[in-house]
């Protein structure tokens, strides 16, 4: 959403074949409010066509005004140059010789193996490094470690590489959407439109497959994988060497396009069903932000995998101060009512039976995140849950109480806005009022679950942890039966999801663990764990214990939890048997504080 | 040809190989393919697989320039892909239509691997006998009879069966020792000294195999794994009685499943002809070139002399002795006769080198009057000590376990007897073919910029239906173990890869 300012409603300038982002408030009339009121009742009229149609059937009616407005759009639409639809592979065959043509051997890719080999030397680290490209010098690798930082910039990097760039080719992971005609939609690096062509390709490769009556999945050629999805018109394909499971990067690209879905619905088929050289790029203008920012999620939200969600830490009253006034103005009318700390969820409330998928709440959370305009004014902007109903749009009004925590309430109305501001103006008032706003930023520096702080009691501990959790006030003894940096037996870190709660809490990063390289190689190791414990046919397993050079990682899962653990390679099986026992005591001892339990009907 | 009820099992299995630069032309495509299986299979369809095939490894190596295209997962179907020589390929399209079609894509590989090794040791390399004939009439004659008998041992009934999960517990490509007492070591030497003396001093080999398990070779390890693939396959008492190779649980278990293959195989000759096209009708093979089918069932059989004798080699001019057949040695670059002696359940291998003698089969027919004068007698008492040494087809099971060793650096495995195998649920057998998987996943990532560490990794899964799944793999050597009805507790697995590594591998696995 940061090029809104910068673009034109007309789409005249398409015709020369350069398309200028169009900003997304311009398509979906999504209403910024930091304005008089007045403002408000324009753009909504902009709608009003459809108003009618709305009140008989609101879904339809959202899907007649998105096809009204695309369908206006159609004239301004051709692409002269890009590639037509249904193109032959013949024809991708030879404009990839041609690309090899600069060197004599039959791969066309002689040049590149001089300098491959002669970096292999980085490579232990440079495998971390997923921003940057494969084969690092190490002076790069400052630069991708501070990309990976805190002050990680969301946005679209390298727009100047296209698929001719050797730096293009050797990134690490690319993700793409394209249409069924071959068209780029998105693309993590370089410019869609100079990736047309290439493009193309990967549209020939999956409708050969299908011509032949199949459907293609991956593709694999030593540590790269191309990991295809397809969603009726749309295509999504990953290319990766980060040696994630197959699982892991389907799963990413099935984010993608509900990220993707939760910004337009899936009505955009219809687009394509009436013009399939139907172009979304303008309808995406602005939103390279969300996506770039959701594949940074990738490497460091466990909820990009685990599917569940991570709750604030913050004392059970707290909490439920909280969730009281949420549930009051849910009972208003009100679908969902979401109250958050960055990624982190305080509390939330649905309507009656309404249920919110933890992968919704992701992309939700992500979307609000990473444009820079709901933090500047309260926002009512139209969005779509994906699990929820991928066909339509819901409301969300939004407002930052502070630069961390925010507030998104859902409604299928969409002229509510007035109304979800008075909750807003409600809730805030009592949020002050039971110093819930200042016990979220007293949690936020006091942290989380620490793996040092792992008590030896192995007798239930009922009661409160205080205002910092895990403190070990009242269990001074740890066991010292290992010695080393980590908490007791060599344990690095874990991750404890409820399968009841579909949530998740995870420990605080702590030495040795203790920078974004290495919280990334962790992530990338529950994957694979993940995904093996999960696998589809013979799974879900009931134990796994796997040690490497890196990790010692086990799994425990029951009916109630899956635990995932991770210790130093060196670390005893027994002993760390036995710490997951009492990791799972004691994320039972304080489940009243790290998770949001029962305080709404939820019925996933 | 072309039987209607052929349409189902054709599609269950296509097997083509192609070569990269011929056929650049538009229009004359069909030039690139070699050989393609089923023959009958429409041009229009060979192409499509080609052509596919041939963009994903064009399009993959825009990112992987050193490792084109593996492997190409479909929801039905998965091409496995292997480079046999510089711009030669091997693609296999499986389908997996049912339950049992459960593959581990490494495992396709190595049939693929093995059929070009085998290639290799008959009739050089593809790309050779391209540069001889470039028309290309040369290479299709030699593949297509060639692949079709490899292919036939895989045949049940009106099926190709490959590897699948259920031989998870076996790695091709591997030879299978027979463990020796040091006496017996000593006696075993001198034979190889007696044998290889035979043939004066001319620069010679040998190999010996006692029932299907390898005693001794003097071959590059290469050559010992293709020479001993085809011992088993063709040569050991087992393979000439039997006429059917040993590689599937199927085909091992009882000996009613033998009469039943049996009767199958005796018109197996013609099924795939029938099922899957003959070579003259779809494929225009000409005659003329005279092409030895070493793989050809049934061809082997024990003369009275005890050397093993063939006609595959077709006859000596104008004569009716069959030729002696002979062989290509990868190390080397030298053509060999092949002779084979047989005692009982020994079976010697000697290999002399063609151009070192001069009077061709009447001299490979002196140096047998040799062996025979030389080595009978070490023979006999050879195989009196390694008979009484010998445990019997259950010598390596190990109770409670069932087991896969391989040791990568040597290529040598061992693995529970498959008998005992077969008692293991599919459950079991499906966890560890995906365990398996996984495994060679992370072997692959070493490849490359990791080649140089040797991976370390240690896996135990408590399956659902409550087996321990075990893969260990250290310092080159690998372990899968399945232990079915064991104790609940991680330890107790741990505790019983542990014992077995001591008892069993020299503590190779044993985590100090």
């Amino acid at each position: 959403m940061s090029s809104d300012s910068s673009s034109s409603t007309s789409g005249d300038d398409t015709k020369s074949g350069q398309h200028t982002p169009q900003p997304l408030e311009h398509q979906f009339a999504s209403v910024a409010l930091s304005e008089a009121p007045a403002t408000q009742e324009e753009s909504l009229n902009g709608e009003g066509h459809h108003r009618t149609e709305t009140e008989i059937n609101e879904r339809e009616g959202i899907v007649g005004g998105f096809e009204q407005r695309v369908d206006d759009k159609f004239e301004v639409d051709e692409v002269g140059q890009s590639v037509e639809h249904g193109v032959m592979w013949r024809r991708t065959n030879s404009e990839l010789e041609v690309d090899g043509q600069s060197s004599p051997s039959s791969s066309g890719y002689a040049g590149e193996r001089g300098s491959t080999s002669a970096s292999s030397a980085a490579s232990g680290i440079d495998g971390i490094v997923e921003d940057e490209i494969q084969h690092v010098r190490n002076d790069d690798l400052v630069d991708g470690f501070s990309d990976l930082s805190s002050s990680w910039v969301p946005g679209k990097r390298h727009l100047d590489e296209d698929d001719a760039s050797i730096s293009w080719r050797k990134r690490k992971k690319h993700f793409f959407i394209l249409s069924n005609s071959g068209k780029p939609i998105y693309s993590r690096y370089g410019d869609e439109h100079k990736l047309a062509g290439f493009s193309a390709t990967l549209q020939a490769i999956i409708s050969f497959v299908e011509n032949g009556g199949d459907h293609v999945k991956s593709v694999r050629a030593g540590k790269h994988q191309v990991i295809f999805l397809v969603k009726g018109p749309i295509y999504l394909v990953c290319i990766s060497c980060t040696e994630e499971p197959y699982e892991s990067l389907r799963g990413q690209l099935e984010l993608i396009y509900g990220q993707m879905i939760l910004i337009l619905t899936k009505s955009v088929n219809r687009c394509f069903a009436k013009n399939p050289k139907f172009d979304m790029t303008p309808l995406l203008g602005g939103t390279d932000v969300v996506f770039s920012s959701l594949i940074h999620s990738f490497s460091w939200n466990p909820a990009t995998f685990l599917h569940a969600y991570t709750c604030l830490p913050l004392a059970y009253a707290t909490r439920q101060a909280a969730s009281a006034i949420l549930q009051d103005v849910a009972d208003s009318g009100v679908l969902f009512a979401i109250l958050m700390c960055k990624h982190k969820v305080i509390s939330l409330v649905g309507a009656q039976k309404a249920s919110l998928h933890p992968d919704d709440m992701l992309l939700l959370a992500n979307f609000v995140m990473s444009s820079e305009s709901f933090r500047t004014s309260e926002s009512f902007s139209p969005i779509c849950l994906p699990r929820y109903n991928p066909m339509a749009f819901l409301y969300a009004y939004v407002h930052y109480f502070d630069v961390d925590t925010y507030l998104i309430l859902l409604t299928t109305s969409s002229d509510a806005f007035y109304h979800l501001k008075d909750c807003r103006i409600r809730i805030e008032v009592v949020l002050l009022k039971s110093n819930v706003l200042s016990e979220v930023q007293r949690s936020m520096l006091d942290g989380g679950m620490h793996v040092e702080d792992l008590p030896v009691d192995p007798l239930p501990r009922y009661g409160s942890l205080s205002s910092h959790l895990g403190q070990p006030t009242d269990s001074p003894e740890r066991f010292r039966e290992f010695t080393g940096i980590g908490g007791p037996a060599g344990l690095w870190h874990f991750m404890y999801r409820s399968i009841f709660l579909d949530q998740y809490v995870s420990s605080d990063f702590s030495p040795p663990i203790n920078n974004p390289r290495q919280q990334k190689r962790l992530y990338r190791a529950y994957h694979k764990l993940y995904a093996s414990m999960h696998n589809t046919g013979v799974g879900p397993y009931k134990t796994q214990f796997r040690r490497d050079e890196n990790y010692v990682l086990l799994c425990w899962a029951t009916q109630d939890f899956e635990l995932y653990a991770a210790f130093d390679p060196l670390a005893e099986k027994a002993l760390a048997i036995k710490t997951c026992t009492r990791i799972s005591q004691w994320v039972k001892d304080v489940e009243n504080e790290i998770f949001l339990l029962g305080a709404s009907p939820f019925s996933w | 040809m072309g039987l209607s009820s052929a349409d189902t099992a054709t599609e269950a299995i296509q097997l083509c190989i192609f070569d990269l630069r011929r056929g650049q032309q538009e229009g004359q495509e069909l030039d690139k393919i070699l050989f393609f299986f089923p023959a009958d299979f429409p041009f229009s369809r060979q192409l499509s697989v080609i052509g596919l095939s041939e963009g994903l490894i064009t399009f993959t190596r825009i990112f992987s320039p050193e490792v084109a295209c593996e492997v190409i997962e479909a929801d039905r179907h998965t091409h496995v892909f292997y480079e046999a020589e510089p711009d030669i390929w091997m693609v296999m399209i499986v389908e997996k239509n049912e339950s049992e079609a459960i593959w581990r894509v490494d495992a396709l590989q190595k049939v693929l691997k093995e059929i070009h090794s085998l290639f290799l040791m008959f009739h050089g390399s593809i790309r050779a006998l391209l540069e001889k004939e470039p028309a290309g009439g040369l290479i299709r004659s030699h593949l297509y009879p060639f692949i079709i008998d490899y292919l036939r041992d895989f045949l049940f009934g009106k099926k190709l069966l490959l590897p699948s999960f259920r031989d998870c517990l076996k790695e091709r490509g591997t030879v299978q020792m027979l463990t020796v007492s040091r006496e017996a070591a000593i006696e075993v030497q001198s034979l190889v000294r007696l044998l290889e003396g035979s043939a004066g001093n001319k620069p010679c080999y040998s190999l010996i195999l006692f029932q299907d398990l390898l005693v001794s070779t003097t071959l590059s390890p290469v050559d010992t794994i293709s020479l001993f693939t085809y011992s088993i396959l063709r040569l050991t008492p087992h393979a000439l009685s039997s006429g059917v190779s040993s590689w599937s649980y199927l085909r091992k278990g009882s000996t009613a499943s033998h009469v039943a293959t049996g009767s199958i195989l005796t018109h197996s000759a013609s099924v795939l002809e029938q099922v899957y096209g003959s070579q003259d009708t779809s494929h225009g093979v000409d005659d003329n070139y005279h092409v030895a089918r070493p793989l050809q069932q049934d061809r082997w059989s024990k003369g009275n002399d005890g050397f093993l004798v063939t006609d595959l080699w077709g006859a000596e001019n104008g004569s009716s002795t069959p030729a002696a057949p002979t062989i290509w040695l990868q190390q080397t670059e030298e053509r060999m006769y092949l002779s084979a002696y047989q005692y009982k359940s020994l079976t010697l291998i000697l290999l002399v080198p063609v151009a070192s003698i001069l009077n061709g089969d009447q001299g490979v027919s002196l140096v047998k009057q040799q062996v025979h004068e030389n080595a009978s007698l070490k023979m006999l008492k050879v195989e009196e000590i390694l008979s009484k040494g010998w445990g019997g087809e259950n010598a390596y099971h190990v109770s409670g376990y069932r087991y896969l060793l391989v040791d990568g650096d040597r290529s040598v495995s061992r693995s529970s007897p498959p008998g005992k195998v077969t008692t293991l649920t599919k459950e079991s057998l499906l966890v560890l073919s995906k365990v398996r998987e996984e495994v060679d996943l992370e072997k692959g990532q070493m490849v490359g910029v990791n080649a140089g560490l040797e991976k370390d990794l240690e896996i135990c899964i408590r399956a659902k239906n409550n087996a321990w799944v075990i893969a260990r793999i250290t310092k080159g050597k690998e372990v899968y173990m399945v232990l079915e009805r064991a104790n609940d507790t991680l330890l107790y697995a741990s505790e019983a890869v542990e014992k077995f590594s001591n008892r069993y591998c020299n503590g190779a696995f044993s985590l100090d």
